[in-house]
């Protein structure tokens, strides 16, 4: 077994998850996002949110505004539209659940 | 001295070199194939492309105007390959055995490329494969029909992406790209260029 794919697996599964926590807080330019994201050691490059980023839009979980840039072009802020937010309650109960299940598990295992 | 390119990304104007230009064009053009079939494609790379802009915007001041090679590879190591962008399995991954499928080898037929094919399925020499053939043809004569209806049922290998699965590799631009490659020199042989 690779467990650096198994990591990046897992890391995967909860990325959507995580760009939705992140803009629960404020709405967010895509390299925002990075940032706390890649400091979470959740993502590593950035190409891999663009995709995400059109995907959640295109699903009503998020919404976006242009916004001028003193560096180059204008950019693109997110936010969580109303449907976003009920979403990402949902994600909350299950990451809850996840962690619960988790622990449960590994402490039979001791 | 170098050539430059004038190209528009993202609604900016930049002067890039020739080499460089023709790495950030295969970059970005790779993007569009592991993206194809999405069909909000080219919105993503929209912001892809305005990315890459903005990141250019930075590296430049008055004493720098022209976009390099090592600007590009900075910029594309800071957004990732193709394949992770398109969030398909990272490379690395050890292909699978079901990756692997039987066909028909016709750029090493003799006949119909069926022991050529199952040799490369099974990564042996195809030599000992029309051996064992050849015996089970002159032993009993089973082995003619065997040959023929293999030939029938098993699909010729035609596009590179099914040559690399004959082969067990992945099917990934790096090795679609390496393939057409090889085949590309092996033709260069032939003619004698």
């Amino acid at each position: 077994m690779n467990t650096d794919n198994t990591k990046a697996q897992m890391r995967k599964g909860i990325l959507e998850y995580c760009i939705l926590a992140v803009l629960s807080r404020n709405s967010c330019y895509a390299i925002d996002i990075i940032n706390e994201l890649r400091k979470a050691q959740v993502i590593v490059v950035e190409g891999t949110l663009y995709p995400l980023l059109t995907r959640q839009k295109n699903a009503g979980l998020l919404s976006y505004r242009w916004e001028e840039s003193p560096q180059g072009p204008p950019r693109k802020y997110y936010e969580l539209t109303e449907l976003g937010k009920i979403y990402l309650n949902d994600l909350d109960k299950v990451w809850e659940e996840l962690v619960d299940s988790v622990n449960q598990i590994r402490g039979k295992n001791k | 001295m170098k050539i430059t390119v004038n190209i528009n990304l993202g609604g900016y104007a930049f002067n890039i070199d020739e080499d460089a230009y023709e790495r950030l064009r295969q970059y970005l053009k790779s993007i569009e194939m592991v993206l194809s079939g999405e069909n909000s494609a080219a919105e993503i790379i929209t912001d892809i492309e305005g990315r890459v802009a903005e990141l250019f915007r930075m590296r430049m001041n008055t004493y720098k105007q022209v976009i390099t090679m090592k600007d590009v590879e900075e910029v594309m190591a800071i957004l990732g390959s193709p394949e992770v962008i398109g969030g398909s399995e990272p490379s690395g991954s050890e292909p699978g055995r079901s990756a692997r499928r039987i066909y028909r080898d016709a750029d090493m037929r003799i006949f119909g490329g069926v022991c050529a094919g199952l040799a490369a399925y099974l990564n042996i020499d195809p030599l000992i494969m029309r051996i064992i053939f050849v015996f089970l043809i002159i032993a009993g004569g089973i082995g003619l029909g065997i040959y023929l209806v293999l030939w029938l049922v098993l699909p010729e290998a035609k596009t590179t992406a099914q040559k690399l699965e004959m082969r067990g590799e992945d099917v990934t631009i790096e090795n679609i790209k390496d393939s057409v490659k090889r085949e590309f020199e092996t033709v260069r042989k032939k003619m004698n260029l």
